[in-house]
């Protein structure tokens, strides 16, 4: 029988040991999985966000988009960046606070989102808005929109239909008259949080809902290149617009340096603090057991059994313990980072489709060898003690004990 | 009823043009600024140095402010990561120097006003008061105004999840271990069962074992979490340059702990111990 087959065999002996031993892997395997997953979840997802709809620059007045004062002379700036050769088209995007009466119940705050493509003559604008629709049909014209699933579910309204709101475009005690919009369908807003309500149309329409009283200026530009984003953001920069020009590259790399670091910081504590559980609990239990076991090693090196033999017995011991566990842990790790990420979503202002745990080839990869070496570490002290075992003084204390 | 108005903003500096450094003449027209450390350590600026703030990139409508003193920011939880770049000064300096050449002076507007109260127990009829006289005025108690505070409630229901897990991961773990300590010691709770002593008195004796061992563990526990409690500040206090506190063991979270870790430990003893002394004294002692 080789070593592993032996290894089983004592584990089954006592099955509510080792089922405890690998549950308890199954758990801390669980949290370490999760924590790999954290570590850089916020960044892939991010870039997922930005990457989406094609627009590879993002253009702010401050330091990050939507962060900073808005954009001032928007058109021109627009007109300008679109002319540029590494341009293929802008998009000016302008938010508004709105909001919406009911019948009955509070008005329901939304962001009216509005939007409009500038492109130089001749050039192709296969472009899509910055929403997608998962139901109705797109707008084509001012005085349409879309809303999101929880708008259309809080009030009740469906594509067809139509919706009055009341712009809040300066301040937040303004008093607009009420806009009529008519809703042509209900679309998928990929930075609105989960219970937020935003309703997107052109910039004419949310001009239109403002009353006319908005300057020309936007919250944000979103830039499509010709393929090379670095280089039709550094033209963009070196036109004097006096605006931020910022690939989705550098737009993730700030986000990382300003927010985001704290999850991969707590990732890294936790990751370090659980590895450290999982070796120590894993050698103690092994530990527990072979000093338990040591006249049945003594008696099975009397009977011929090589001192590496009894070694490679206690290694695949914990290399089943772990490996079992850490089997386990994947399944539960996922359940329990969907959990998780919920608890975190709830925090105000985070994208609904904006995920903290995403599953990626490193985050795995890593995880199989920190339980790897796991195992070893747990290892290593119990088979220490196996191999520097006296076979003729522990056999007599054994018998005579 | 004393009510004060904070003459003090905060400029955020990207708002502001990034400050120029002039000569340091000494010149009683310059208005007083205080600026954060972090800023005067990265533009090198100096108490007693001149400075030229602007509100464009430009520098179209700048003016020179004297630097007053070096402040440490107040830490701010919910601007974790950056790098706090902050100009203090009078509120009418502030007016003077973000008014538009079109503005009358006195038309301008404030975002805020802070009022302390003789007594802070007024702060509710306070509000109510000031929202019934002031339409178009909006007034909240310190409390409720910390509103804001959810993404801190909501990493503190993260963390509480986190804790859990690690829990149950740990209880499994020292069931495994009570077992094969409970497993060592078989004989002699065997011979203690044909001596005569009888299963509940020798249960007792393990529990009480069991929260000794506990309580010690938990001892150990929180003393490692108040070691561990300088070096993680410490880290995340240099990684982030604040003087915000990450880690705080206070007497409620030490109480929690060892209210959670001494019932533990022990009902996993007592667990562990129960299959065993079901047996009989002479199974136990193998005869």
């Amino acid at each position: 029988m080789n070593a592993v087959g032996f290894a089983w065999r004592s584990l089954v002996r006592q099955p509510a040991r080792a089922a405890l031993g690998v549950l308890g892997v199954a758990a801390v395997g669980a949290l370490l999985f999760d924590m790999l997953m954290l570590s850089n979840g916020l960044v892939l997802s991010m870039r997922d966000l930005l990457d989406r709809y094609g627009w590879d620059i993002r253009v702010a007045g401050g330091d990050l988009p939507l962060q900073g004062p808005r954009i001032r002379n928007a058109s021109k700036t627009a007109d300008t960046i679109a002319s540029l050769p590494s341009v293929r088209a802008a998009l000016l995007l302008r938010i508004a606070d709105a909001r919406i009466d009911r019948p009955s119940g509070p008005p329901l705050t939304t962001q009216l989102v509005g939007v409009e493509v500038r492109s130089a003559p001749g050039r192709a604008t296969r472009t899509s808005p910055p929403w997608t629709i998962v139901k109705g049909r797109d707008v084509n014209n001012a005085g349409e929109v879309v809303i999101n699933t929880p708008l259309s579910s809080a009030s009740h309204v469906a594509p067809g239909s139509t919706l009055t709101l009341r712009a809040l475009c300066v301040a937040e005690r303004e008093a607009l008259p009420p806009t009529t919009l008519r809703v042509t369908g209900v679309a998928e807003f990929p930075f609105s949080g989960v219970d937020e309500y935003v309703v997107g149309g052109t910039l004419a329409t949310l001009k239109t809902a403002c009353g006319g009283n908005v300057e020309d200026e936007v919250d944000l530009l979103l830039v499509t290149s010709n393929g090379d984003a670095d280089g039709a953001a550094a033209a963009i920069r070196a036109a004097g617009l006096g605006v931020n020009a910022m690939t989705n590259d550098e737009v993730v790399g700030r986000f990382q340096q300003a927010g985001f670091s704290y999850f991969r910081q707590i990732s890294s504590v936790l990751t370090a603090v659980t590895v450290s559980f999982a070796v120590l609990l894993i050698t103690v239990l092994l530990t527990v057991s072979v000093n338990q076991r040591l006249g049945e090693i003594a008696a099975l090196r009397a009977l011929g059994f090589s001192r590496s033999r009894v070694v490679k017995d206690v290694l695949s011991e914990s290399v089943l313990i772990v490996g079992t566990g850490g089997l386990l842990s994947l399944p539960l790790g996922w359940l329990l980072a969907a959990g998780l990420d919920d608890i975190l979503k709830a925090m105000p202002g985070v994208p609904a489709e904006l995920h903290f745990f995403v599953l990626e080839r490193e985050a795995l990869a890593i995880h199989v060898s920190l339980l790897v070496l796991t195992a070893l570490l747990a290892a290593a002290y119990p088979m220490r003690i196996v191999s520097r075992l006296p076979i003729a003084a522990t056999l007599r204390d054994e018998v005579i004990g | 009823m004393r009510v004060g108005a904070l003459v003090v903003l905060l400029l955020s500096l990207p708002a502001v043009a990034s400050p120029q450094t002039v000569r340091p003449k000494p010149d009683p027209t310059h208005p007083d600024i205080i600026v954060s450390r972090q800023l005067a350590e990265s533009e090198h600026l100096a108490v007693g140095s001149i400075v030229r703030l602007a509100t464009d990139p430009a520098g179209t409508t700048s003016r020179e402010f004297r630097i007053a003193g070096v402040y440490e920011p107040t830490p701010n939880p919910s601007r974790l990561g950056a790098v706090p770049r902050e100009v203090r000064m009078h509120l009418p300096d502030l007016l003077n120097l973000i008014r538009p050449p079109s503005q009358v002076p006195g038309t301008e507007y404030v975002s805020t006003i802070n009022i302390a109260l003789v007594d802070p127990n007024d702060a509710a009829a306070f509000s109510r008061d000031v929202n019934a006289r002031m339409p178009g005025v909006v007034a909240r108690s310190s409390s409720e105004a910390a509103g804001s505070a959810g993404p801190f409630r909501v990493l503190e229901r993260f963390h509480l999840a986190i804790a859990s897990v690690t829990i149950v991961a740990a209880t499994v773990f020292l069931l495994a271990l009570t077992i094969m300590l409970v497993e060592e010691r078989r004989e002699t709770v065997g011979v203690l069962r044909l001596i005569g002593l009888p299963i509940r008195r020798i249960l007792l004796q393990i529990l009480l074992e069991g929260l000794l061992v506990a309580l010690a563990g938990a001892l150990f526990g929180l003393a490692l979490a108040s070691g561990s409690e300088r070096l993680i500040n410490a880290f995340f206090q240099w990684k982030y340059d604040t003087a915000l506190i990450f880690v705080r063991i206070t007497r409620d979270v030490a109480l929690t702990c060892t209210a959670i870790a001494v019932p533990l430990g022990a009902a996993a003893t007592v667990v562990a111990s129960w299959a065993l002394l079901r047996r009989s004294g002479l199974r136990l002692v193998r005869r």
